[in-house]
This record gives structure tokens, sequence and C-alpha cells, in this order.
């Protein structure tokens, strides 16, 4: 095991086309947040996942940051799903992409279920590949979880509902596993540093695009495109 | 966002530190249960804090950020008491060193953060569970659950900025548990959720560590 760092996604390797980024500008905002509450109330109840079954004192920007955790994990649900129904992966490797696919459909099930109609729908994802060999996978799989680990520490400080909060912290340290499990898999340190950083929205989103990996919009789900970016 | 600077607490609350400051005396005195003493007086503002939704005050960081030090603290010293019982080989070894060093940066920087308040560390015993490499991996995994579950369920009480901080600790903790798992055979990431630990269940965890 080595301690050099795994080959990441390079914005400059890619053709930037922004499709994540558009998707993540059509969140919706502050003009949905009566029907975004009464949803988040509502759901709240039936997800397991969330620790803590407070007033969903949802605001608007809560809503943008769990809208912006639930587009990494259906980046991350599709890829290790696409994965293992291709079938290319073997042994250890196999296995985890079965069982990190599974959490991974399940934090999307679970910030669907807490946004309500307040979800944004779910891209299209094209892999180019990087799903059907074993080494393409492992680099894809240690550069998102690493990424998904980054961008939810810098989101969580800003959350303002103590639920919401709980929720995206059990899911953070989960990511943090994921990340250390294929690191150790891949042959890199699964704990490299004493101290993980945060990565800005603005950062994440141009990895994630400059991977080509969205490759059709979501569907609106509100009127407003003006971009505004927490972090 | 300064990221990656732990705010000084001590500076930031004029109250003081007496509030959880646990004395030499207090920690010695042994009937009380050592940890329970110990973490009672660091954790019992949090709880309360916690359940009470409170938004974070310096105090109550401070209390959270001294039972954070004190398992931190328990953590560096047991992978201390490992690699220098010898009896550790291949990935084990080099998870305890590399764990180890990473648990005393995160020592150095609560204490940092504690100033005076942090106090002294207690003394700890390990006896084989630092020795014995089954049990030092079982032991190693119970103990970094136990730091990342308490910070997970204590996150929800600090400061903005104190959680920006500790967040950056609290992942470190989760890949330390996901290696020890990994180590041991088992799924790194047996759930989906990380549940969050009581302080009442931590401190049974810890107590038998601490001598009293």
């Amino acid at each position: 095991m080595t301690d050099r760092e795994p080959v990441s996604l390079k914005v400059d390797d890619f053709d930037v086309d922004g499709a994540v980024r558009e998707a993540l500008e059509r969140m919706p905002r502050s003009r949905f947040l009566g029907r975004t509450m009464a949803a988040g109330a509502a759901a709240l109840g039936a997800v397991v996942v969330w620790p803590a079954l407070a007033s969903a004192e949802a605001n608007s920007n809560d809503i943008t940051i769990l809208n912006f955790a639930l587009a990494l994990e259906y980046l991350q649900a599709s890829f290790y799903t696409e994965a293992e129904r291709i079938g290319a992966l073997r042994g250890a490797l196999a296995h985890q992409a079965n069982v990190v696919g599974m959490h991974e459909r399940a934090h999307v099930k679970a910030f669907k279920q807490l946004l309500g109609s307040a979800a944004i729908k779910e891209p299209s994802f094209n892999f180019h590949g990087v799903t059907e060999n074993a080494d393409a996978f492992r680099s894809t799989a240690v550069a998102f979880e690493d990424l998904a680990t980054a961008a939810y520490k810098e989101q969580a400080p800003l959350i303002k509902s103590k639920s919401y909060l709980a929720g995206a912290l059990a899911i953070h340290s989960v990511e943090a596993r994921h990340a250390a499990w294929i690191r150790r898999l891949a042959g890199f340190l699964p704990a490299a540093h004493a101290f993980d950083d945060p990565l800005s929205d603005a950062k994440v989103v141009d990895i994630v695009n400059s991977t080509h990996f969205v490759t059709l919009k979501a569907p609106q789900t509100s009127m407003e495109t003006n971009p505004h970016f927490t972090g | 966002m300064v990221k990656g600077a732990l705010p000084r607490i001590e500076s930031a609350d004029q109250r003081g530190g007496p509030v959880v400051r646990v004395s030499r005396a207090t920690l010695l005195k042994g009937s009380v249960a050592g940890v329970g003493a110990l973490a009672g007086a660091a954790i019992g503002g949090a709880e309360l804090a916690a359940s009470a939704d409170s938004s974070g005050s310096a105090a109550t960081d401070r209390e959270i950020l001294t039972f954070g030090l004190l398992i931190e603290r328990l953590q560096a010293a047991f992978y201390g008491a490992a690699l220098a019982g010898g009896h550790l080989t291949g990935e084990a070894r080099q998870f305890a060193q590399v764990v180890g060093a990473e648990e005393q940066a995160h020592v150095k920087y609560l204490t940092a953060a504690l100033g005076s308040s942090a106090g002294p560390s207690p003394h700890f015993r390990f006896g084989d569970s630092a020795t014995d490499p089954a049990k030092f991996i079982a032991t190693a995994i119970s103990l970094e659950e136990t730091g990342l579950g308490v910070y997970n369920g204590q996150a929800v009480s600090l400061t903005p900025k104190t959680l920006a901080a500790a967040a950056r600790v609290v992942s470190v903790e989760a890949r330390h548990a996901a290696w020890a798992r990994a180590i041991a055979g088992q799924d790194p990431a047996p759930v989906a959720v990380d549940v969050p630990i009581p302080v009442a269940q931590a401190k049974q965890t810890l107590e038998p560590f601490i001598v009293q």
C-alpha cells in the first residue's frame, strides 16, 4: 500500500458541458418553500434514515443543499448499479460495488422522500466505459467517494434544520467509509491524512462536469434558473 | 469560512473554563465511575443543548470538544501501546502506525482549541486489547466507531464554525473504522447510515480503559 494520491478526475482532461451545473441550477428555491415544508414534514416520518424526528424547519437553503446531495447520490447510485449490471467486476471489488451500490440507492431514496415534490429528477448518465473494467471502475470510485465526503463536509455546517443536519452527517461518515474501502482496494492508504478537507459546491460541480458522465439535463422542477450556490 | 481552523474555544467564551473542567481529583475519585464523572461533566450540558435544539454556544462547543479530546487521547494512547507491545505485524501494524499518528494530530488540534480547559490527560490501561492482534483490531473498530458515533450525535449541537472544524476529524475517524473492519475481514461500511452513538453508551465503551 502506498501513500501516493489516486489519479483524480481532472477538470482539464475533459470538455465541460455544464450538464450537471444546469441540472443543479434548477433546484427549487424560496418560492416553493411552503410546499416543500409540507412535503418534508410528511416524508420525515416515513424515512428511516433521518434519525431525529424534529419539526421540519426547512428553509430554501436547506432544500438547495439536500438537492445538491441528491444529485451526487444519483450519480453514485447510477455508477454502481451499472457496474453491477454489466458484471465485469470480480471478487472483493464486485462485493464493494454491490454493498456500496445498495447504500447509495438508499441515500437517493431517503433524499427523494425527504424532498418530496421539491426533489430534482434523476439526470441520464453515460459512464463512458468506466463501469466496464476493474481499473477504470476503481479509479472512478475512489474519486467519487472522496468527492462526496468533501462535498458533504462543506455543506453540513450550512444546514439550518437539526434533523436534516443529523441525517447529512450520518451519510457523510458513510461516504468516508466508502472512500476508505475503495482506496484500500485500489492500493492507496484508506486514511492518508489526519484531516479531511471540504470542497465547495462550485468545485464539486466542476469536477463532475469534467467527467461528461451527465448526458441529459434533469427536467426542470422550478421556474427559477438564477444560479445561486451556497458555500 | 475559514477551513480547517478550529476556533480557540476558550477565548471565545468569557464565562471561563470551570464549567466543564474536570479536575484531577474528580478524575481519580473512583467510585463515581471514572468516565462517568469525567464525561458526565463534559457531556451533560451538551445533551441538554441537543434536546433543546439549541443553535450552539461556545460553552457547548467546549463541552463537546472536551469529550472528543478524551476519545482522541484514549485512541492515541491505545495505538501507542499496541506499537510498543511489538506484537502487530503486516497491515495491522501499518494501521496502528498511520492511525496512531493521525489520532495524535487530533489530540493536538483539540488541545489547542480548548486551551487550558483541555486539562490533563487521564491515564489509560489496555491490557491484552493492545497486544493480542485479534483483540487489537476488534478494539480498534470499537474505539473508532465510538468516536465517529459520538461526533455524529453531538455535532448538531455545535456552532457552525466548530462543526466545520470537527467534520474534518469525523470523516477521518470513519476512514479508520472502515480500514479496521477491512483488516478484520468485515465490510468496511456495514450500513447505509452511521447511527449516532449516545454518550452513555460511549462511556461504557471507554470506561474499562481509563485508570481510576
